[in-house]
């Protein structure tokens, strides 16, 4: 066993971290949906985040518990991010010749931000984050409980 | 036979072998979006039960490890992820309440030792 239940608080608090990196790039994609002219001068283009399961052992207690008892399978670390990337999809096009930004044709480029996805993505990293929450809470009244011993 | 009866020690792992899987139904919701991630699971119940069949001594049941197991071989999501938050929140209340039940018997027999040895009178 490494970590123990603090462990899995720690795995709880990467969970919780994550789900909260996701709903900031969803408010930033819903807030630019409609932006003509990001930080480059083009339209604003869709952000993503990048989840992969965060290697477990790595740290001091990992390593010490893994030196006591050789062959102790460690369990994963959590979730970590590993980069926020954009959404190479093709960007909206609305003919609107009076736009500022409009093109020879009267065409605007709108980023290619869907409000619909952006909901969805929102509801699911906040319900992610609720379930995170529980389990940190589980992991802490275990805890709790254990201190009772002999009390 | 030492001060802990084999019930005490399979106790003991009990409790160690449920917060290791505290840690991994907490690892497969914090992965719930991963893509890719296959859930972990951990079987303590039936570690136990067979080293105790099998009349394990008490050093071998001190020993024990348990090994987690993944399941690769089912598919939630369509990027490969088999993570079912529902399922995942029942166990994680089920293990939770597995883990305090440990804890009360363990701490009862722990009393009634103490008692026996006249501690704290």
């Amino acid at each position: 066993m490494s970590g123990g239940l603090f462990g899995s608080m720690g795995i709880s608090a990467s969970g919780m971290s994550a789900d909260r990196l996701r709903m900031d790039v969803v408010a930033e994609n819903l807030a630019n949906a409609d932006t003509t002219r990001g930080a480059n001068g083009q339209p604003y283009q869709r952000k993503e985040v990048i989840l992969q399961e965060a290697p477990g052992g790595s740290t001091f207690a990992d390593t010490l518990a893994g030196a006591q008892a050789p062959g102790t399978q460690s369990v994963g670390g959590g979730v970590e991010v590993t980069g926020i990337v954009a959404d190479p999809s093709p960007p909206r096009r609305v003919y609107d010749p009076g736009h500022p930004d409009a093109d020879a044709q009267g065409y605007v480029t709108l980023p290619n931000v869907n409000p619909v996805t952006e909901m969805v993505d929102l509801i699911t990293s906040s319900r992610g984050y609720e379930a995170n929450v529980q389990a940190m809470n589980a992991a802490k009244q275990m805890f709790t409980r254990t201190l009772d011993i002999l009390h | 036979m030492g001060l802990f009866d084999v019930t005490q020690i399979a106790l003991e792992q009990a409790l160690a072998g449920s917060a290791q899987r505290q840690q991994l139904l907490a690892n497969n919701l914090a992965n719930a979006d991963t893509p890719g991630f296959k859930r972990s699971d951990l079987d303590f119940h039936a570690t136990l039960a067979g080293a105790l069949a099998n009349g394990a001594s008490p050093a071998q049941i001190e020993s024990l490890q348990f090994t987690p197991q993944t399941d690769t071989t089912s598919s939630m999501q369509a990027d490969g992820n088999n993570v079912d938050v529902d399922t995942e929140m029942a166990k994680l209340s089920q293990n939770a309440l597995d883990y305090e039940s440990l804890v009360s018997v363990a701490n009862a027999r722990l009393k009634m030792l103490s008692t026996a040895i006249g501690y704290g009178q």
